[in-house]
C-alpha cells in the first residue's frame, strides 16, 4: 500500500514524458506530412490528365479548388461554395438547393490553407457564426490553361466489392473523360483489383458525357484489337486511337472476369460523379455569370 | 551447453538464426503474414521495427534501474508505445506511398511481443551496449525473415523484384493473395527446422569420429 | 409499476419522435428503380400522383432531385409506389419531401421522411463481417502469435476465446468513449495508440485482481489468458478500425463482439484440428508450428469464400 504513491508518480511522470516525445514528433512532421499528401495528389492530377516526365505540363498550368458545403441555419438550409476570387482568397457563394442565389461574401484564405479541411472550418465558423452548422460535402478542382478553362478534375468514392474506391477523373469543358485514375482501393488482387490495369482503367477515356449517362457493363469478351490499344496507347497515333474508339467504344464498359459487382461498381459510380457534376456546375457557372461575382475560373 | 559470450556478433546471429522471432519464436507473425506481399513492404516494416526494437532497448536498459517492479510491464508498453508514435509520424510524413500499405501494421508494433519480450528477458538487466547489439540482432532477425518472405511471394507471385518486372508474367497468382502468408511462413519454418536438424547430425557425426 | 410505465411512455415518445411524420408508416426501396410507401390512412388520388408535389433526393446531395418516371396508387389509395427513370443507389439513404396531402378531407401538410436500408440489417452485417467476413485471424491476420500459442488444445481453445471477447468487448467500449469525448474535442488524435493500449492494461489488471477475489475458481480457469490478451495484436486492431470507419456506440459495440466471437470460432476450430494433428504422422521438419501454419493456411482459402458477402 504504500508503495501506491511510488507507483503513480512513475506512472504519470512516464506518461509526461513520453507525450513531450510524441508531441515534438508530431510537430515536426505536421508540416511535412501535410506538403507530402498534396504532392501525391498533384502528381495524380497531372497524371490523369495525360502529362508525364515525357509529357510535361504546360507553364500556364493552374489549379483551382473549389469546395462545396451544406449550410444548416436555425431556420434553412442551403448549399455553398468556396470558390477562388480574381483577387487573393476566395468567394463563399450561397445558393439554394433548387438553384436560386442567395448571397456572396469574401472570404480571407490562402489557397495552401484552404486544401486543409480545420482551417477552411475556422474561417467559416468566423463567417457564419456561432448558430450555424455547416458540413463539407466534396470538392472539385478546375485546371487552367494562362486563364482559359480547359479541365475539370473530380475526385470521387463510392463503395465497391469489399471496401469504398476513391478515383479521379479528369473531364474536358464538355465532361468528355480526358483520363481516369484509380486512387484507392482494396479489391482482390487479380480479380477486383485489375480495374487498375490499363485495359478496363483507359475503356472510360473518350467517353463523351452522352454515352457516360447510358453507360452500362456488359459481359462480352474485351475484342484483341480494343486490348492492345488500350494497353500500349504510346503505340497507336491520335487516328488508330479514335478509328479503334469508333469501331469499339460506345456506352458500355467491358466487364472484369470474374469481378462483375466492382465493374459494375467502377462503372455506376463514375456515370453517378459525372451526372453530379455537370449538373453542379451548370448552376455555378449560370450563376457567377449572372451576378458577375469575380472569380478566377 | 557453456554460456554464449555476449559479443556483438553473437547476438546478431542469435537474432538471425538460433532465436529468430518469426520463424522460431513464434513472435510478431501477424505482418509476416499478412504484408510480406512486397520485399519493400517487408524491407519497410523491417526497418521500422528495427527501429523501435533499438529504441526501446536503449531507452529501457538506461532507466531500467528507475523502473518500479510492479509497473514495469505498463512502463514497457509506454516506452514502445511512444517509439511506435514516433515512427509512425515520421514515415507518414516523408513515405506516404509506402505508409499507405504499411499503415496500419506500424500502429500494431506496440502488440509485437518480440519486442516485449526482449525488453523484460534482456534489456531490463542488461546494460547499454548489449542491449543495443540484442535489439539489433532482433530487429536484424525480424527484417531477415520479412523480407525473405517479401522475396518468395513478390518473385513468385508477381514476377517483380522492387517492383521492376523480370519475370515477363505472373507465374503464381496465389502467392500475392493474402492467404499465402500462412503457408509460406509455415514452409519456412519447416525449412529452419530442417536446417537444425541436419547441422545437428553433423555435428553429431563429427563428435562421433 | 410506476417504472414500467416511465419506461413505456419514454419509449414511445422516442418511437414517434423517430418519426418526423407519423403519418408515414413504412417506406422502403423496391426492386432496382422503385420506392414503397405505406401511409396511416387512405389520400387524396390528385394530389399524391402529382409528380410536383415530391421532391426527392439521396441524403448526401440535397441540390440534386431524382427525376420520377411515375407514381402509382393503389386500389385501397393507402400505399404509394414511386418509379425512377434511373436505377437507384441503395446504400444511401434517400429523402422524400411531399408537399401536399389530403388524407379524407384532412390536411395532412407537408411530409418528409427517409428511405433507407434497414438498419438492423446493416448491424447484423458489421456482426457477420467482422465474424466471417473479414475474420481477425484467417482475413486479416492479426492475433496471430496468441492464436497458435493457445490453439493445441479444445480447452485452452475455448478458455481464450471467452476471456478474450469479454476484455475485447469492454476495452473497445471504454476507448470509443474517450476517443470521441476526450482526444477528439483535444485534437489529440496521435495519442491514440497510446490510449488504446493503456485502456488494455488497465482492463486486464482490473479484471485480474476483481477476479482473484471475488471468484477465484474462474480465475483459475481463465486468469492464465488474461496477460495474453495485451500481447494480441486485435486488442488494439479493433478500437483503431473503429475510429477508422467511424462507428457509433452501438456499431462499435457489436463490431466489437463480433470480432471477439470470430477470434473465439477461429481458435476452435484451429483446436480441433491440431489435436488430430498430433496424433497424425507428420514430416519431422514439419512438426510442430510448421504444419500449423499450413493448416491455418487452408482455413485462410476456406473463408476466403466469404469474401464480399453482403447480407441485406
Amino acid at each position: 500500500m504504500r508503495e501506491f504513491p511510488k507507483i503513480i508518480i512513475g506512472l504519470t511522470t512516464a506518461c509526461l514524458i513520453s507525450a513531450f516525445f510524441m508531441g515534438a514528433a508530431f510537430v515536426f512532421t505536421i508540416k511535412a506530412k501535410r506538403y507530402n499528401e498534396y504532392l501525391d495528389f498533384k502528381e495524380a492530377m497531372y497524371g490523369v490528365l495525360g502529362y508525364s516526365h515525357k509529357n510535361p505540363p504546360p507553364e500556364g498550368l493552374q489549379f483551382h479548388e473549389v469546395y462545396r458545403y451544406i449550410i444548416h441555419e436555425p431556420k434553412r438550409d442551403y448549399m455553398a461554395y468556396l470558390v477562388p476570387s480574381k483577387e487573393k482568397g476566395f468567394q463563399f457563394i450561397a445558393l439554394t438547393f433548387d438553384g436560386r442565389f442567395l448571397y456572396t461574401r469574401p472570404v480571407k484564405i490562402s489557397k495552401e490553407d484552404a486544401r486543409q479541411e480545420s482551417e477552411r472550418e475556422k474561417v467559416l465558423k468566423e463567417l457564419l457564426g456561432k448558430d450555424t452548422k455547416f458540413s463539407y460535402a466534396s470538392k472539385f478542382i478546375i485546371a487552367t490553361n494562362n486563364g482559359k478553362r480547359f479541365a475539370y478534375l473530380v475526385p470521387g468514392e463510392f463503395p465497391g466489392f469489399k471496401t469504398t474506391i476513391r478515383v479521379l477523373l479528369a473531364l474536358d469543358t464538355r465532361y468528355k473523360i480526358l483520363g481516369f485514375e484509380i486512387l484507392e482501393e482494396e479489391e482482390d488482387p487479380g480479380l477486383g483489383g485489375e480495374i487498375k490495369r490499363k485495359y478496363f482503367k483507359n475503356q472510360f477515356k473518350g467517353l463523351t458525357y452522352e454515352k457516360i449517362k447510358r453507360l452500362k457493363v456488359i459481359k462480352k469478351p474485351l475484342p484483341e484489337e480494343y486490348r492492345r490499344c488500350l494497353e500500349h496507347e504510346e503505340e497507336f497515333t491520335k487516328e488508330q486511337i479514335e478509328e479503334i474508339r469508333r469501331k469499339y467504344q460506345d456506352a458500355h464498359i467491358y466487364a472484369l472476369t470474374g469481378a462483375t459487382i466492382t465493374s459494375n461498381a467502377v462503372t455506376n459510380g463514375v456515370k453517378n460523379i459525372v451526372k453530379k457534376f455537370a449538373y453542379r456546375i451548370k448552376i455555378l457557372d449560370s450563376m457567377i455569370k449572372k451576378h458577375k461575382i469575380s472569380c478566377a475560373i | 551447453m557453456p554460456v554464449k559470450k555476449k559479443t556483438p556478433l553473437n547476438l546478431i546471429m542469435n537474432g538471425l538464426f538460433n532465436e529468430n522471432p518469426i520463424f522460431r519464436l513464434a513472435l510478431s507473425m501477424c505482418p509476416a503474414v499478412g504484408i510480406s506481399t512486397t520485399l519493400m513492404n517487408g524491407f519497410l516494416l523491417g526497418i521500422a521495427v528495427l527501429f523501435v526494437q533499438v529504441a526501446s532497448s536503449c531507452t529501457v536498459s538506461l532507466i531500467k534501474n528507475y523502473i518500479h517492479p510492479k509497473i514495469r510491464i505498463p512502463i514497457y508498453s509506454l516506452v514502445i508505445a511512444t517509439w511506435v508514435t514516433v515512427i509512425d509520424l515520421t514515415l507518414s510524413a516523408y513515405f506516404p506511398t509506402a505508409y499507405k500499405a504499411v499503415g496500419i501494421f506500424i500502429k500494431l508494433i506496440v502488440t509485437f511481443s518480440i519486442i516485449l519480450m526482449r525488453l523484460e528477458v534482456f534489456a531490463s538487466r542488461e546494460p547499454l551496449i548489449p542491449s543495443f547489439w540484442d535489439g539489433f540482432g532482433m530487429g536484424l532477425g525480424f527484417m531477415f525473415g520479412m523480407m525473405t518472405l517479401g522475396f518468395i511471394r513478390e518473385f513468385l507471385g508477381a514476377g517483380t523484384i522492387f517492383g521492376h518486372q523480370i519475370l515477363p508474367s505472373r507465374p503464381l497468382l496465389f502467392f500475392i493473395l493474402p492467404v499465402a502468408g500462412f503457408f509460406c511462413v509455415g514452409f519456412m519454418m519447416a525449412v529452419y527446422n530442417w536446417v537444425e536438424f541436419t547441422y545437428k547430425r553433423i555435428k553429431e557425426k563429427r563428435m562421433g569420429t | 409499476m410506476r417504472w414500467k410505465k416511465f419506461f413505456l411512455f419514454l419509449f414511445l415518445f422516442l418511437f414517434t419522435k423517430a418519426y418526423p411524420s407519423s403519418f408515414v408508416m413504412k417506406s422502403s426501396f423496391l426492386g432496382k428503380d422503385k420506392i414503397f410507401v405505406l401511409f396511416a390512412g387512405p389520400v387524396d388520388k390528385k394530389i399524391a400522383e402529382d409528380k410536383g408535389n415530391y421532391y426527392i433526393y439521396e441524403k448526401p446531395d440535397p441540390d440534386i432531385p431524382l427525376r420520377i418516371k411515375e407514381i402509382s396508387l393503389s386500389e385501397d389509395r393507402r400505399s404509394l409506389t414511386i418509379s425512377f427513370y434511373e436505377e437507384l443507389n441503395q446504400h444511401v439513404p434517400h429523402v422524400v419531401h411531399i408537399k401536399n396531402l389530403i388524407s379524407e378531407g384532412r390536411k395532412i401538410g407537408p411530409v418528409v421522411f427517409s428511405v433507407k436500408k434497414s438498419y438492423a440489417g446493416f448491424l447484423l452485417a458489421i456482426l457477420i463481417g467482422a465474424m466471417l467476413v473479414h475474420n481477425f485471424v484467417f482475413t486479416k491476420y492479426l492475433g496471430l502469435c496468441v492464436f497458435f500459442g493457445t490453439s493445441r488444445r479444445k480447452s485452452t481453445a475455448i478458455g481464450m476465446g471467452i476471456t478474450f471477447t469479454i476484455v475485447m468487448v469492454c476495452s473497445a467500449m471504454i476507448s470509443w468513449f474517450l476517443y470521441h469525448y476526450v482526444l477528439v474535442p483535444l485534437h489529440l488524435q496521435f495519442f491514440q495508440v497510446v490510449m488504446f493500449i493503456g485502456i488494455v492494461s488497465l482492463i486486464v489488471q482490473a479484471v485480474d485482481i476483481i477476479l482473484r477475489k471475488i471468484n477465484p475458481y474462474l480465475f483459475k480457469a481463465f486468469g492464465i489468458y488474461l496477460m495474453l490478451v495485451l500481447a494480441n495484436c486485435v486488442i488494439l486492431a479493433v478500437p483503431l478500425l473503429i475510429v477508422v470507419n467511424n462507428y457509433n456506440a452501438l456499431e462499435a459495440f457489436i463490431f466489437s463482439l463480433g470480432a471477439g466471437l470470430g477470434y473465439f470460432i477461429a481458435l476452435f476450430l484451429m483446436s480441433c484440428v491440431r489435436e488430430k494433428l498430433e496424433l497424425a504422422n507428420v514430416p519431422p521438419s514439419y512438426r510442430g508450428l510448421s504444419i500449423a501454419f499450413i493448416t491455418a493456411g487452408l482455413f485462410g482459402l476456406a473463408f476466403m469464400g466469404f469474401s464480399g458477402m453482403s447480407i441485406f
